[in-house]
């Protein structure tokens, strides 16, 4: 008995070890975004600096129009979290609906499309942007939603929509509910957890793109947050207390965003 | 009838730009005067090309290698933090914050923790007495700090883990130490086999993003240098389409990415059908 106590703080002691490992990029952020700026840096090892400011955080606002980066990164999120939470659970809920023959065919097309690398897509996305009109405007940021961003959501949908019992849909159907009620009524509130978990991604990942205003993008006016924080780093190689605060408030927003959600995972996986 | 946005979405967005992106192989084009046909010059040009035969290897030591790391670190974590309860479900975020944060973000902040002079790694290293390199200035460290950077973002792969692992009986393990196999046997013997196909799939998957994933860290960090030391595909095929406005060659190269994603494509199919994975309900997770 003693041995399987001793075994079980081991393994206690290891997750803890863990999980502060895995937290050292975040810690070793915020701790450098607290320096007081020009301060000579330190070189011994101290977690927390001597003196610890918030200036940092004040002084970034004045130095790049942080605020429009901010607003245009909301505004992006804004449209597209929604837009791709419409179209991938629209295509999850008609894959889910369809007869399992034709099921298996668009489950094969969405892995397939999953596997295409992004990489292979950004020289030609760019010239259909162009094409469409969408070139240096805040749709080419958007477009993906169209699509439910990704193969990925559809499929963690149809999954989620899937286990809803066949009679549920019949029932409803036989109440005289449309496609479209039956999807908003049935489907969606019994796959909350999905879809709060596709939120959520796919926030994250409109949040922190950078590649498609890198490509896309050429106004200023449409930059998002991640080109505000490159263009801070050109600007000020070494400046690192800013730089650091910049990083944190982009960070913070997922960061928040996600450890509200958490408790909501953890309750769901515990039934 | 609500098929129409995604099915429209993957023809404009994924299925006409790769369509695209193979034709345009074949001619001159730089976006602004009409393409004029060029045979197979653009292959010759690119399959000759120093940089893009650099950049092949580049990707295959930076991206390619991590991979099985990844992902066996991933699923071990999962092992680890695989029980239920208030504290371990925090622990578990922890894991998965990393993953969380923007690209940018990430990439300044181990600018920072990887500065040769005042970064908080290279303190700990010096008070410990060890040698601490230059990272993103020296070729070799500069692979190593970006394969170090790819480590910490495994939240994907750890969910996956995690759900897999959810789904694994657990009378198979029970049945195994009641017959007084010991836990690391057990695990290696029955849980590790079980998962495999899973952990492979998984594997590619990661293969494929991380060739993308990369791109944001290495433009940020190291831009592709020292001496080209990081310099990857994603960055060839970068400078050749918005730096020279070259789309031939730049397609000439993505050819050489389909092929490899069109290997793995058909690896992947094989294992599928040989463990039945993809056929059932539960491991479209993947």
């Amino acid at each position: 008995m003693t041995r399987s106590s001793s075994n079980s703080k081991l393994r206690l002691g290891l997750r803890l070890l863990v999980a502060g490992l895995f937290l050292l990029p975040i810690i070793w952020m915020v701790t450098a975004a607290l320096r007081p700026p020009g301060s000579p840096l330190s070189s011994s090892i101290r977690l927390l600096p001597t003196r610890i400011t918030l200036q940092n955080f004040s002084r970034v606002w004045q130095l790049v129009p942080l605020g429009r980066y901010l607003l245009n990164s909301l505004l992006v999120v804004g449209i597209a979290v929604p837009l791709t939470l419409v179209t991938s659970s629209w295509a999850g809920f008609s894959i889910s609906q369809l007869p399992l023959s034709s099921q298996r065919r668009w489950i094969i097309l969405s892995l397939a499309v999953l596997m295409v690398p992004g990489v292979a897509l950004w020289s030609t996305r760019f010239l259909i942007f162009k094409i469409l009109g969408w070139y240096n405007t805040i749709w080419a940021l958007i477009a993906p939603a169209w699509m439910g961003t990704s193969p990925f959501y559809v499929l963690m949908f149809y999954r989620a929509f899937r286990r809803i019992p066949r009679e549920m849909y019949e029932s409803a159907r036989l109440d005289g509910a449309g496609v479209l009620q039956t999807w908003r009524r049935i489907a969606l509130p019994i796959a909350r957890p999905t879809t709060i978990g596709v939120a959520l991604l796919s926030f994250i990942f409109y949040w922190g793109d950078f590649i498609s205003p890198l490509l896309y993008l050429r106004s200023e006016k449409y930059y998002t947050l991640p080109v505000g924080l490159q263009l801070l780093q050109q600007m000020g190689y070494s400046d690192w207390p800013l730089l650091m605060a910049a990083a944190v408030i982009a960070t913070a927003v997922p960061l928040v965003l996600f450890l509200l959600v958490q408790p909501f995972f953890a309750r769901v996986d515990g039934n | 009838m609500l098929l129409i946005p995604y099915l429209l979405g993957i023809l404009l967005l994924v299925f006409i730009p790769a369509a695209l992106s193979f034709t345009i192989a074949f001619f001159k084009y730089d976006a602004l005067s009409p393409p004029v046909w060029a045979g197979e010059l653009n292959f010759i040009l690119t399959y000759t090309d120093e940089l893009f035969n650099l950049s092949m290897q580049n990707s295959l030591s930076l991206v390619i290698l991590p991979v099985p790391l990844r992902v066996l670190g991933a699923f071990l974590l999962a092992r680890l933090m695989q029980r239920k309860g208030r504290l371990i479900s925090w622990l578990r975020a922890s894991i998965y914050i990393p993953s969380i944060i923007p690209s940018v973000a990430y990439a300044l902040a181990w600018l920072w923790i990887l500065n040769p002079l005042f970064g908080p790694l290279n303190l700990i290293l010096r008070a410990i007495g060890l040698a601490a390199p230059n990272w993103f200035s020296d070729p070799l460290s500069a692979k190593l700090a970006l394969i170090l950077m790819s480590l910490w973002q495994i939240g994907e792969g750890f969910l996956v883990s995690l759900a897999a692992l959810q789904d694994t009986p657990p009378e198979l393990e029970d049945a195994a130490r009641i017959d007084g196999a010991a836990s690391w046997h057990i695990f290696w013997r029955i849980t590790l086999p079980l998962l495999a196909p899973i952990l492979l799939l998984l594997s590619f998957r990661d293969a494929i993003l991380a060739l993308q994933e990369s791109f944001t860290a290495i433009l940020l960090t190291t831009n592709g240098g020292p001496y080209y030391a990081t310099f990857t595909l994603p960055l060839f095929v970068y400078e050749q389409s918005f730096d020279l406005l070259s789309f031939g060659t730049a397609s000439a190269a993505l050819w050489a990415i389909y092929a490899l994603t069109g290997l793995i494509i058909l690896v992947l199919y094989v294992i599928a059908a040989q463990w039945n994975i993809g056929t059932t309900d539960d491991t479209f997770i993947i």
